[in-house]
């Protein structure tokens, strides 16, 4: 289970909201972002006959989980490559940090990956004696600074450049300019060095390939190819959602990935690694470790409704639209997914609807995130739902009673619903421009003041200070 | 022996967990019917002319920074390749040791110190090399015109090494290896590979290296080369 923030979500809001220079950047990151992704989508012909492929494709694969991973494990196996399960993140951490010290690991260094930051990674290995370096600039830039992803696509959008450049000075003991080109030139001769002696390479999974057993690795940097060819160990970790049936299934998921994050057509890099190298070949790894992980997807998989949200390519576009995501940016969620899809996987999860629970409502339910979405989740309705789960699990006040009441009598008759919501969202249709919504929302002083109250914290503010520094120093 | 027992055990119960979760006894074992696979059904059966996948794929390159220059032959690329070679002042270069490519590009005739990606070095030496080298010169299974995206098979004599570590890429191809979409190359990858026959990696690569991590600002070759140039042979 992940570590919880000291704060309440109404209290990380709060202090979200004060941050200008967080909040100017978030405005600037995600406005580009939407205003691309809109550009790409006009210029694919039929996007919509595209996001019903994807969907399509992502629901059989979720629908038929089981049979797929059984594929894929056979197949990574045929291509030499070794395969191990993990139900939890302990056991995840436990698997990976033991590969590490079977191989007598001292530098470990990672691409970019969501589900080890979901694992914990990092500090496990670390406590294990090894040293451990992101490589995706973003996520490197974090590591200096000690914090964590504030977006899916550009976790360190939060950071400027003269909080960088300091970052920077202190690894180099001398001052590094500001300008961009000085400090991406600084990564690039730091990183290529760990690149150079890493012993491991440690990548996530964008989508590995049942029928023929591949991991494919989307970057821009190049850093997963780095990490996949120098080392002579190469684990890649994957969410056990994270595939697709056929080889012919990447062109769709590998064009409504980018095209939703970034607007780009295709990535820089994709690669598809197919297993450890073969006899013959000079570069890439010597052994091949695929690690699956569970870690509560199986009880998201179980309730037929929530399974939609498996169906995610992480792409952020979700984050870009939310207007709620605007105003507070990622770190406020205080879970590792952000965004409309964090707030409905974190509390399912981490099977916890009292802490938890309360992300369902960072959302105004305007529904744009839905109509974004690549793989057409429906994130509204299962934010929706999530609150109605959370009531009825005995978490409530006075206020989400209402709301539930509400929307129990609109769901009594089905069509009512979908036509609330349908008006709901097109209600927002004159604050929209450009696809993404762009009038301040006089609601957010509302969702923060009064729609939104949070149960009672079953330990005081005080208590889980005084745990929290013991933790921090041993 | 332990180590196997647990991870088979562990993956039978991990399977297991899925399928109960799908609300099955056990997980699936025959091949469930699929309604829809790969790209919509309109893009696989779009129609190109023969001239469009390459003029696509320059128009789209060259809008990533790349550059697309068309020769008539082997020699022309040779001349074509050392004269960007003095364009970036480069002293070094480590090719693969593609028979397609040596068959057009004459290396001795390129006017810097050539270095073969083979098995006459070691692994070690060989990375160790191409990180010095100023130019990687690669040939390209396919080239995908849609996105101005080069695919490449590595293997032994093709090391992965090549295309990442100089700053500048090279990627030398024939015009007739352009196709429309991705669509082609996947279709044609796996039947030449058959099942289970795959190179150890293939390599889509679309532009060079690049990052928007600090203020959006967009910046080349972070980790990558920093310049993806390609020669087309019309052959
Ligand atoms: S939920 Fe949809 S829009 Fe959000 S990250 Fe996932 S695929 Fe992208």
């Amino acid at each position: 289970m992940s570590e919880r923030p000291a704060l309440q979500l109404r209290d990380r809001a709060v202090k979200a909201l004060k941050d200008d220079q967080m909040r100017q950047a978030v405005r600037n990151a995600v406005d580009r972002l939407s205003g691309n992704k809109e550009k790409a989508a006009r210029e694919l012909p039929h996007w919509e006959q595209w996001r019903e492929q994807t969907r399509l494709i992502r629901q059989h694969t979720i629908d038929n989980l089981d049979y797929y991973l059984k594929m894929l494990t056979d197949n990574v196996r045929k291509a030499g490559g070794q395969v191990h399960f993990a139900l939890t993140a302990e056991a995840a951490r436990g698997i990976i940090t033991g590969l590490c010290q079977q191989y007598e690991a001292k530098l470990v260094v990672k691409s970019k990956s969501m589900v080890t930051e979901e694992i914990h990674l990092n500090p496990a290995l670390e406590k294990a004696g090894m040293e451990v370096v992101e490589s995706d600039l973003a996520e490197y830039i974090l590591q200096l600074a000690g914090e964590t992803p504030s977006h899916i696509i550009v976790p360190a959008i939060h950071k400027n450049r003269y909080q960088i450049a300091d970052l920077f000075s202190q690894v180099a003991g001398e001052k590094v300019e500001s300008d961009t080109p000085a400090l991406t030139r600084f990564a690039r001769q730091t990183l290529r060095e760990k690149f150079m002696e890493a012993d491991i390479g440690i990548t996530g999974c964008n989508f590995a390939v049942a029928e023929t057993g591949s991991v494919t690795l989307v970057t821009n940097e190049g850093n997963a190819r780095l990490s996949t060819a120098l080392p002579r160990v190469v684990i890649s970790v994957m969410g056990m959602e994270r595939l697709v049936p056929a080889f012919e299934d990447l062109e769709t998921v590998l064009s409504m990935l980018p095209r939703s994050a970034t607007g780009q057509k295709l990535t820089s890099y994709i690669s598809v690694i197919n297993g450890p190298r073969q006899a013959a070949d000079i570069d890439g790894c010597e052994k091949f470790h695929l690690v699956i992980v569970d870690n509560g997807r199986s009880r998201i998989l179980a309730d037929e409704e929530y399974r939609q949200s498996l169906n995610c390519i992480r792409c952020g576009a979700c984050f870009n639209v939310c207007p709620v995501y605007r105003q507070i940016g990622g770190h406020a969620y205080g879970s590792v997914y952000g965004g409309p899809i964090g707030s409905v996987i974190t509390p399912l999860l981490e099977n916890d609807f009292a802490f938890w629970g309360e992300l369902p409502y960072a959302s105004t339910l305007c529904a744009a995130c839905t109509s974004t979405c690549p793989a057409k989740i429906p994130l509204q309705e299962l934010l929706l739902k999530l609150r109605a789960h959370r009531v009825s699990a005995g978490y409530t006040n006075t206020f989400e009673k209402i709301a539930f009441g509400l929307w129990k009598r609109f769901f009594k008759l089905p069509g009512t619903y979908k036509f609330a919501m349908k008006a709901a969202s097109l209600g927002q249709k004159p604050l929209v421009k450009n696809g993404y919504i762009t009038a301040r929302i006089p609601l957010l002083a509302n969702w923060t003041n009064s729609r939104y109250l949070p149960a009672a914290a079953d330990e005081t503010f005080r208590d889980r200070w005084k745990k929290r520094k013991k933790q921090v120093s041993p | 022996m332990t180590v196997i027992h647990g991870d088979l055990s562990r993956e039978t119960q991990f399977l297991q967990t899925v399928a109960k979760a799908l609300g099955r006894d056990k997980a699936l074992s025959v091949a469930p019917t699929r309604q829809e696979a790969g790209p919509p059904a309109f893009w696989r059966e779009q129609q190109f002319e023969n001239t469009q996948p390459l003029a696509l794929f320059k128009t789209n390159l060259e809008a990533l920074t790349g550059k697309v220059v068309i020769v008539r032959d082997g020699s022309e690329a040779t001349n074509q390749i050392k004269l960007w070679l003095k364009v970036l002042n480069a002293k070094s270069a480590i090719l693969w040791d593609h028979p397609t490519l040596r068959k057009y590009i004459e290396p001795a005739q390129l006017g810097v110190k050539a270095v073969f990606w083979n098995n006459e070095r070691s692994r070690e030496e060989l990375i160790e090399i191409a990180e010095q080298s100023d130019v990687g010169i690669t040939w390209v299974d396919y080239a995908i015109g849609y996105t101005g995206t080069v695919a490449l098979f590595n293997g032994a004599a093709t090391g992965r090494s090549v295309s990442l570590l100089p700053p500048t890429h090279i990627a030398v191809m024939r015009q007739a290896d352009i196709v429309p979409t991705m669509s082609t190359v996947m279709r044609e990858l796996l039947a030449r590979c058959g099942q289970g026959n795959l190179p150890s990696a293939i390599d889509f690569i679309t532009g060079p290296s690049r990052t928007s991590d600090i203020e959006m600002d967009l910046s080349i070759g972070v980790h990558g080369p920093v310049r993806i140039w390609a020669v087309v042979i019309e052959d």
